[in-house]
């Protein structure tokens, strides 16, 4: 069955307000749209795929025919219960690609490269989520099935032959990288906050991800330290005494609004002073202006990096992505124009498989009929022996037949590129050899007798 | 071609490709690189024990009698300590410099072993010498603490390079390519703390060997013997500084530097009185 896909994205320059508008926020909402498709794709035997995350809402359908885009946009926008007068308002932002296009499309999303974030991660989770939901609302079929897990295939491949998935996505990640590169293992690290902003925040939890699991809490306004340690599992302590607190740490960041420096090489010498000397600090600066004096980078055994810094380090990573994307494209275009024309081969190679089918099995039904005529006297269960065999049979002389016709229509549509009305004159040629129509109109004129 | 030499041969194929291999993972971060890497240091180091064993058959002698066996048994030493640093420490970023070392060892004994002919082999009072237990733990206790000291400078490198990287700000592309600092200095660590009781045991033992005499005059003042005192001072001042002195890593590192160093020198130095290695 062809493949269409509509929907929108940041991609299709959807702003955020109408994205959040068609984006499905929970599992019951997109159970609900699910069930509502199944219905409506139901009597035409279609399939369908609902993929919905903060930047993208897409639906998959593969149905039989021709597909019109604007009743695929309908679909999408009945499911979200916007009406079809409304249609209007939303087709400035809707997309639809169909055949080759939709796959590669699927192919480029599952492997990050139509993500705000080239590359991320969480994409191939949101689409296995999407695709195991259909899967369990009963929307998912033969065409869909091979589909999606194909894509996460060829996802998979290309993030890792092109390492699109490698590096920094954000300061907070890069931050949490270059702690690794000081203390190797994070488990059992020290993680001293200063200031208990959202970027902190997200900085600790990277960290934390990456094993840091001792987090202490400094902020101006203590509620704020005890609110934010108790959501990182950590220790609220008083801003003022901090200083006490550095020479436990192993990494701190800090992000305070302080207009001026808090943090000065007087400090860092005292806590460093009252430590191994083989135990690195790493000092973390997000704050803009910065917290940190420059000067306390010059203390041995203290690696200071502020926002620029490790901004610096986001961008060469994000620079590198795009680099890999551009053979990562090439791969997903290879990796989609096979599947489509194997899918092609597959549209007019069945009915052939099923009439070669039909005819064998018509064969060996007659045989059996008339050997029952000839044999009343043998048992049932001599019967159900005879009649395995004969399946058995029936199955063995159609094997390489089957193999041999999948085989050629697929040499036929991806090495030879083939069009479908080439494959089909060819399968037409091998009815022929088979013997299918003559059959077929034997059947009918036994039929009219 | 002796079979031992033939399979000597195919060692320092292995060796070559598996730095390669190891260099361009650096480079690339490649898993199949890394992977191919280490299949190889593993091959090289079978095939190199092999090489050894045979050695041993064919000659009827401890495998370190010629400059050119002192070095191959220090390359596949080598070759060893950093199969055992990669499985503990993961330290692939070595590789290229243990498995190009261990290459450069063993050509150049084979080198050396092609220079000096087929009557290299030690004969008479040197080959009896030789035969001498006290002799051969002092030859191996020296040559596995000198593999020992030879990773522990990797160590020191990637860690000086690593911390430049990081302080300076430049190039930290490349701070992922490398081992994080913290591992690559408790490895160095670890690899002295192996290397200077078996030096001290290599000295000892020469010491107990020079004790019942019979070695040629002027032992005490040989140039090996000196710098086996300044390697064994120099990684015991290390030591010192690791665990008494609480020194910072980046000093302790150039430390691991001068004794490598010296112990190249303790390695080619001419001398009369240890005749099995030149």
């Amino acid at each position: 069955m062809p493949l269409h896909v509509t929907g929108l994205s940041h991609n299709t320059a959807a702003p955020v307000e109408v994205r959040e508008r068609l984006a499905f926020t929970t599992p019951r909402a997109l159970d609900e749209a699910l069930t509502h498709l199944k219905g409506a794709l139901a009597p035409l035997g279609g399939e369908c795929v609902l993929l919905s995350t903060c930047n993208r809402t897409e639906l998959y359908v593969a149905a039989p025919g021709d597909t019109d885009p604007d009743e695929l946009a309908d679909l999408l926008l009945a499911a979200h219960g916007i009406s079809a007068a409304e249609r209007a308002d939303w087709l400035p932002y809707l997309e639809d690609k169909g055949g080759c296009r939709a796959v590669e499309h699927l192919f480029r999303v599952t492997s990050g490269l139509e993500s705000m974030v080239l590359g991320e991660n969480d994409i191939v989770r949101q689409v296995k989520d999407a695709f195991s939901r259909a899967t369990t609302a009963g929307t998912c079929g033969p065409t869909l099935n091979p589909l999606f897990h194909e894509a996460l295939r060829v996802a998979k491949r290309a993030r890792t032959e092109m390492n699109l998935s490698r590096g920094a996505f954000s300061i907070g990640h890069a931050a949490a990288q270059l702690a690794e590169s000081i203390h190797g293992s994070l488990a059992g690290r020290t993680v001293l906050l200063l200031g208990a902003g959202k970027m902190s925040e997200t900085t600790a939890r990277h960290l934390g991800a990456a094993g840091a699991n001792q987090v202490l809490v400094a902020n101006r306004t203590y509620d704020r330290a005890v609110r934010l340690a108790e959501n990182l599992n950590g220790r609220a302590i008083h801003y003022d005494a901090f200083v006490e607190h550095l020479a436990d740490a192993d990494i701190v960041i800090a992000s305070t609004a302080a207009p001026h420096t808090v943090v000065h090489r007087p400090m860092i010498e005292e806590a460093m002073r009252a430590r191994s000397r083989r135990r690195p600090l790493y000092l973390i600066d997000i704050a803009v202006p910065r917290d940190i004096d420059a000067d306390v980078g010059e203390v041995e055994g203290v690696y200071l990096f502020n926002i620029d810094h490790l901004q610096a380090i986001v961008e060469e990573e994000a620079a590198e992505r795009r680099r890999r994307a551009v053979r990562a494209e090439a791969l997903i275009r290879e990796e989609a124009l096979a599947w489509s024309a194997r899918m092609k081969a597959a549209l007019v190679a069945t009915p052939l498989l099923r009439s070669v089918r039909e005819k064998h099995r018509a064969i060996v039904q007659d045989g059996l009929t008339r050997l029952r005529q000839d044999l009343p006297h043998l048992s049932e269960d001599d019967w159900r022996r005879i009649e395995a065999f004969a399946a058995a049979l029936e199955n063995r002389i159609a094997h390489d037949p089957t193999l041999k016709i999948k085989e050629y229509a697929e040499r036929a549509a991806v090495d030879g590129g083939e069009t479908s009305e080439e494959i089909a004159a060819k399968m037409r040629t091998a009815r022929e050899l088979f013997g299918l129509d003559e059959a077929a109109n034997a059947a009918a004129r036994h039929r009219g007798e | 071609m002796s079979l031992s030499a033939a399979v000597l041969g195919l060692t320092v194929l292995c060796y070559l490709l598996g730095a390669v291999a190891h260099g361009a993972n650096l480079l690339l971060r490649r898993p199949w690189l890394l992977n191919a890497g280490r299949a190889l240091a593993v091959a090289a180091a079978l095939l190199h024990g092999t090489a050894i064993g045979l050695r041993c058959m064919e000659v009827h002698h401890a495998p370190f009698t010629t400059p050119a066996e002192s070095l191959s048994l220090l390359g596949w030493i080598v070759c060893l300590l950093y199969l055992g640093m990669e499985a503990v420490w993961k330290l692939s970023a070595a590789g290229p410099f243990a498995l190009g070392l261990s290459f450069l060892l063993v050509l150049t004994g084979a080198s050396l072993a092609v220079g000096a002919g087929p009557s290299s082999a030690p004969q008479g009072e040197t080959a009896a010498l030789l035969a001498e237990r006290a002799i051969s733990l002092h030859i191996l206790a020296t040559v596995a603490a000198l593999g020992a000291f030879a990773l522990a400078f990797c160590c020191a490198a990637l860690y000086l390079i690593g911390h430049h990287i990081l302080k300076s700000k430049h190039g930290l592309a490349w701070i992922k390519r490398l081992p994080p600092l913290a591992t690559v200095e408790s490895a160095a660590f670890t690899l002295v703390a192996i290397g200077f009781p078996l030096l001290t045991l290599g000295i000892l033992s020469g010491f107990a060997r020079a004790a019942r005499g019979g070695l040629p005059p002027g032992w005490q003042t040989d140039g090996k013997t000196i710098l086996a005192y300044a390697v064994w001072a120099v990684y015991g001042a290390f030591l010192y500084a690791r665990l008494g002195a609480n020194w910072p890593p980046v000093r302790t590192a150039y430390i691991l530097i001068v004794g490598l160093a010296l112990s190249l020198l303790l390695l080619l130095v001419p001398s009369a009185a240890h005749r099995f290695t030149g």
